[in-house]
């Protein structure tokens, strides 16, 4: 009613790639939670199948493989993917990160809104010396997650956004 | 940072408390309590005495008693370990009986004030204050002030806040609001009125959906008489009688539908004269703006409006033949999840003008929008659809698979009907949420509707806007669309416009905070 179709597009604009892949150590990482998981998952569901009444397990049966095949392929792909596709920066005015295999996800924040830098070490992800950075905002839709950097530049990360947004005024609202 | 540091605090009326400044509630709220106290233990009392002729139940009523003596007992120590006090910088209060706890909020944090009265409230001149701290959603409540101690408050802090805040000293306004009398009706000048109820709105009633959750809740007691009706020994009847039992069922449904459709009209009725009864919506000098409504619980919302950061104007299906919508406010930290209802349902035209003058813009909920054109309607139509496939596959399983209960009577045509019909329908909600979708720019707001049976409008100030993401599906990544997400602190936190062509959403994002997206272009 009150919405009108645009009649032509111009030249369309995207937002380039942020500068920085994650790195590398963080591809056998996934790999590594990926197998975690599928194995999980399928013992889960070999267990399950042994206690189903025949006349579920008939067509439960099939859907199980599916599902472990799908975790099969996923962990032969999503990994390589993820790791071509997830990329950050941090410059001086803003972060903007990138994330997504199938998806994508792109997300800007300006540091002069940021709140809070928090940064987590998993227990695997020790092991491959990585680290995530999560950067929030004052709303909830708003947090960045920096996946993957290695812990000496997570730290330094780290250290830069908590200068440069120790310095905002205000609420940051 | 404070512009008058040593400054000891009490608002006016409120007297000095005990030597460290600790004040009490109002010791009439001794009587809310049990009062209270009784109308929770009114229905198991009715019972008990209903049941005493039964005999047997002394235990019973024993048990209701010391309950209701417990629960007395309780407030009382409630109020007794209540306390609260101002400092020059903070806001305490001390609650707990067992174990102890001490909230606090900054006085210059101070975003919104919120009064309430419960009918036992007003009958004993009290009210209950709510505040806001703008920044996270918990509020302090100081449940048992006087009326006039809660007006008191509420002027004290929100002046005290906005001082603080625009560094101006205490101009002509303050010595005329510390005089606890005056406080009120020097308020009063000045004032600009937004918007107060008018009762011909009151035809909108009915065709809100709010109150729809009431009528069914209604019905479904009613449902439990159903049982109780003499179908039965109607069907029984033979020959002749046949007519008379096929026209009397006619008769019944007809008469349930209309018994239905009354009690709907009744009771969206009475609960928006409930509501809605005295509604004012006025802008204090000061920049602030109170909304005061209610018959018998009266509530008066403050909320500073530079906490304001944008209006959400909603048109439900039912209310769009009429021309009529609601107005919600989008605040940062006040109201529940950051939105507070300003208008009840009422005509477009008035929403629109109470929406602009919040706004402090025009055009913003009356522009047209850009749609996002035709590969967003394959995008949401083809999603939709998912759902009726869906649908049919889980109709389809039992159906042709499972030949055990009552699915096996079911014919082979049954999952074919069911794809059919919600295909139908989806088609329909598609093509309208299609057709209702559209982004749009002013000077200073984001516009963006949405929606296919509510269709919603939502304005969101530019300068509250903290930062942008922009998610594609694989889906969305083939047909160059996004969903865009501009991120705020107001509101439910969010703005979407979903379905948008990459280019629109990139050029809106840049064009609505310059500077955000600079370097990021391709």
């Amino acid at each position: 009613m009150t919405v009108v179709q645009p009649t032509r597009h111009a030249a369309e604009p995207t937002l380039r790639e942020p500068a920085h892949r994650v790195n590398p150590r963080a591809l056998k990482y996934w790999v590594i939670t990926d197998a975690i998981w599928s194995f999980v998952v399928g013992v889960g569901l070999v267990v399950g199948y042994q206690f189903l009444p025949d006349s579920w397990a008939r067509w439960l049966g099939p859907l199980f493989i599916l599902i472990m095949l799908y975790n099969v392929v996923t962990l032969a792909l999503e990994p390589l993917i993820r790791y071509r596709r997830t990329r950050w920066e941090v410059t001086g005015e803003r972060v903007f990160s990138q994330t997504g295999w199938l998806s994508r996800d792109q997300r800007i924040a300006p540091l002069s809104r940021v709140q809070t830098v928090d940064t987590q070490r998993g227990p695997v992800m020790r092991l491959f010396r990585l680290a995530n950075i999560t950067v929030t905002t004052a709303s909830a839709a708003g947090p960045i997650t920096l996946t993957c950097l290695d812990t000496d530049l997570a730290d330094q990360v780290t250290a830069d956004l908590a200068r440069v947004t120790g310095q905002t005024r205000g609420d940051a609202t | 940072m404070l512009a008058d540091g040593g400054m000891p605090a009490p608002p006016p009326g409120m007297g000095a408390g005990d030597e460290e400044g600790w004040h009490r509630l109002s010791a009439r709220m001794l009587l809310v309590h049990p009062v209270r106290a009784l109308m929770s233990m009114a229905v198991p009392l009715v019972l008990v005495v209903f049941g005493v002729s039964r005999g047997d139940n002394g235990p019973w009523l024993w048990f209701v008693v010391v309950g209701a003596v417990l629960a007395v007992v309780f407030g009382v120590l409630a109020w007794f370990f209540t306390t609260y006090r101002f400092t020059s910088e903070q806001l305490q209060l001390r609650t707990g009986v067992l174990s102890r706890k001490v909230v606090t909020a900054p006085l210059d944090r101070i975003r919104s004030v919120d009064l309430e009265s419960t009918p036992i409230h007003r009958v004993l001149g009290l009210a209950k204050a709510k505040i806001g701290t703008g920044v996270d959603t918990s509020q302090i409540e100081l449940d048992g002030l006087t009326r006039q101690q809660g007006a008191d408050l509420r002027v004290f802090l929100l002046r005290r806040s906005h001082v603080v805040d625009t560094g101006d000293s205490p101009s002509t306004e303050a010595p005329a609001a510390t005089d606890a009398d005056a406080g009120a009706t020097a308020d009063r000048t000045g004032e600009e009125e937004l918007a107060r109820i008018n009762w011909g709105w009151l035809r909108y009633a009915p065709f809100s959906l709010s109150s729809l959750v009431v009528v069914a809740g209604a019905a479904g007691v009613l449902g439990q008489f159903g049982d109780d009706l003499p179908f039965d020994e109607v069907s029984a009847a033979q020959g002749a009688w046949e007519w008379v039992i096929a026209r009397s069922l006619v008769l019944l449904i007809a008469g349930a539908v209309v018994a239905l459709l009354l009690s709907w009209v009744l009771v969206s009725t009475a609960s928006y004269v409930l509501n809605w009864w005295n509604l004012r919506l006025v802008r204090e000098p000061g920049g602030k703006i109170r909304l005061s409504r209610g018959l018998l619980t009266t509530r008066s919302q403050t909320i500073e409006s530079a906490k304001i950061r944008g209006v959400l104007m909603t048109e439900q299906f039912l209310l769009r033949f009429v021309r009529g919508a609601e107005l919600t406010a989008l605040a940062t930290g006040v109201g529940t999840g950051g939105t507070t209802r300003l208008l009840p349902p009422a005509p477009r035209r008035v929403v629109e003008q109470v929406g602009h003058e919040l706004l402090e813009e025009d055009g913003a909920l009356t522009m047209a929008l850009t749609g996002h054109g035709p590969k967003a309607r394959r995008r949401i139509h083809v999603s939709q659809q998912w759902g009726s496939l869906f649908l049919a596959v889980l109709v389809a399983v039992p159906t042709y698979w499972i030949d055990v209960w009552w699915f096996a009577s079911w014919p082979w045509w049954v999952p074919l009907a069911a794809l059919g019909a919600v295909g139908l329908l989806n088609l329909a909600i598609a093509e309208a949420s299609w057709r209702n979708l559209g982004h749009g720019l002013t000077q200073d707001h984001v516009v963006v509707q949405t929606g296919a049976i509510i269709r919603s409008r939502e304005v969101l100030e530019r300068a509250g806007i903290i930062g942008w993401v922009l998610h594609q599906s694989f889906f969305q990544r083939r047909l160059g669309l996004a969903d865009l997400t501009a991120t705020t602190a107001a509101g439910n936190e969010r703005l979407v416009a979903p379905n948008i062509p990459v280019g629109a959403a990139i050029e809106l994002a840049d064009a609505a905070t310059p500077g955000m997206l600079d370097r990021l272009r391709a």
